[in-house]
């Protein structure tokens, strides 16, 4: 008896705070995404490039030079080809969201992708902040 | 069923109504963060790839005389590098001795700088060989990959090149034996030069074999140098250094940031290395030899010369000096390997 009173009195709380958390990580997943997407086909463009080289070790260093940087190339243009589209349809699934009321998911989503667009540009930042030391 | 809560039909509380206007100022923010990180990071992986491209490939140089346009008999030589088995070109003098016999008892393996070759005119390389061989040194002097009748390869400056210098001393203790009357050779030190000094102190320090070292105007740290040379070269901001060499690293597999003699100088002791530098190299500057001195003396039995030249830009240290810099090269050698005893 007191149990069924703790969960009328207590339930819909609970079930308030975990629907909210859920859809939080719901969003944060579809922020992530593009960035997940990214990181999965550059590996695979560089592996893909140091396959390349090493099967063309013995064409020498032109043939090599060229295979390997239009694989790179290749890879990287299909990276950002898929960066910019998961961008595109996670962008679209927000603004579905917001329409919704789906506040926090929403909200979730576009700070994950935020993230995700800092994480990209991090070895920019990187190359632009840490110190170096040059010759004289 | 009215006392249930509405909450599990409709997703959370969440509030009502238009997209509120913090909302809207993170979607823009959001928004410019992802097309600065699409087109900053295409712009600046495409200018990578380009460095990448330009800092490893040099046109050989053509090579502008032999050692007999000097009087000394030689021979042409091929060899694999150790590991890549990439087919090295070269010279093999004999040494000739105060009473005109020649001798291979003793050879020395000339290892040349960065963008040019075995004879590398501008250091004086062929008249070096060519007067440690009058000293009754035998010489080895071949192009390193991509570099005068080498095939084409990617500069590393001594990442890769060091498994050339492996394969000379492979060459000398198991290949052909270039003059079989005179048989094959004892003892082995080097000489290098610049990117052929620090090639040759990473070698050395994985060879044994290399029983002396002289190295001239070796770097101990290459990043420096790139850090200053890089942007220099590409007319490009500073920024765009790391991006080229990692990018030089998927591309072609070679780790600048491993090219440190400095750190494994020290291992080479108990052979005995002489350090040579200008005083006026401003390409790799002379702190350099002080770096590379003080980290071979770390180890506790060192043999550790050094020798600043006065007024000897990147390079020149033998072209200043001459013969004096053939007699204390020499005298080098002489202790460190000790005498020729063929005639013995």
């Amino acid at each position: 008896m007191s149990s069924q009173m703790y969960d009328a009195f207590q339930g819909p709380a609970q079930n308030r705070a975990s629907q909210q958390n859920d859809s939080v990580l719901r969003g944060i997943v579809a922020g992530f995404i593009p960035l997940a997407l990214l990181l999965i086909v550059a590996i695979i463009t560089i592996l893909l490039t140091a396959l390349a080289r090493q099967l063309l070790a013995s064409s020498g260093f032109f043939a090599q030079q060229q295979a390997s940087v239009i694989v790179l190339i290749a890879g990287l243009l299909v990276a950002l080809v898929v960066y910019v589209i998961a961008i595109v349809r996670a962008l679209r699934k927000i603004t579905s969201w917001q329409r919704n009321s789906m506040i926090y998911q929403a909200r979730a989503a576009l700070i994950a992708l935020g993230v995700g667009a800092l994480i990209v540009l991090l070895p920019v930042i990187l190359a632009l902040v840490l110190p170096q030391s040059p010759a004289p | 069923m009215s006392a249930q809560p509405s909450s599990s039909i409709s997703p959370v509380a969440q509030p009502q109504g238009g997209v509120k206007k913090s909302d809207r100022v993170l979607r823009w923010v959001v928004v410019v963060l992802l097309v600065l990180s699409v087109v900053v990071t295409t712009v600046y992986t495409a200018l990578s790839i380009y460095i990448a491209t330009k800092l490893v490939y040099v046109p050989p140089k053509p090579i502008y005389a032999t050692p007999a346009s000097l009087g000394l008999q030689f021979k042409y030589v091929t060899f694999p590098s150790r590991t890549d088995h990439i087919q090295l070109k070269g010279w093999y003098i004999p040494g000739v001795l105060p009473n005109g016999h020649l001798t291979t008892q003793r050879t020395i393996i000339m290892v040349h700088g960065t963008r040019t070759n075995r004879a590398d005119k501008a250091a004086g390389l062929l008249n070096l060989s060519v007067d440690l061989a009058r000293h009754g040194f035998a010489i080895l002097a071949f192009d390193m990959r991509g570099t005068g009748e080498s095939p084409p390869e990617p500069l590393s400056l001594g990442y890769f090149e060091q498994r050339d210098v492996l394969g000379a001393v492979d060459y000398l203790r198991s290949g052909s034996v270039p003059y079989p009357a005179l048989g094959r050779t004892h003892i082995i030190g080097g000489w290098g030069v610049s990117m052929g000094a620090a090639t040759l102190l990473m070698a050395t320090a994985q060879e044994p074999a290399i029983r002396a070292v002289v190295s001239d105007c070796a770097y101990a740290d290459i990043i420096p140098i790139l850090e200053r040379e890089v942007p220099k070269g590409g007319n490009l901001p500073p920024l765009f250094t790391p991006g080229g060499l990692t990018a030089a690293r998927i591309l072609y597999g070679m780790d600048f940031y491993a090219v440190r003699p400095e750190d494994i100088v020290a291992s080479i002791a108990p052979r005995p290395i002489f350090f040579i530098h200008g005083t006026s190299d401003t390409y790799v500057p002379t702190e350099n030899i002080n770096i590379l001195a003080a980290a071979a003396r770390t180890a506790p039995d060192a043999h550790i010369q050094t020798w600043l030249v006065p007024g000897a830009g990147h390079a020149q240290s033998f072209n200043k000096e001459g013969a004096v810099y053939v007699d204390r090269v020499v005298a080098f050698y002489d202790a460190a390997l000790g005498p020729d005893t063929s005639n013995s």
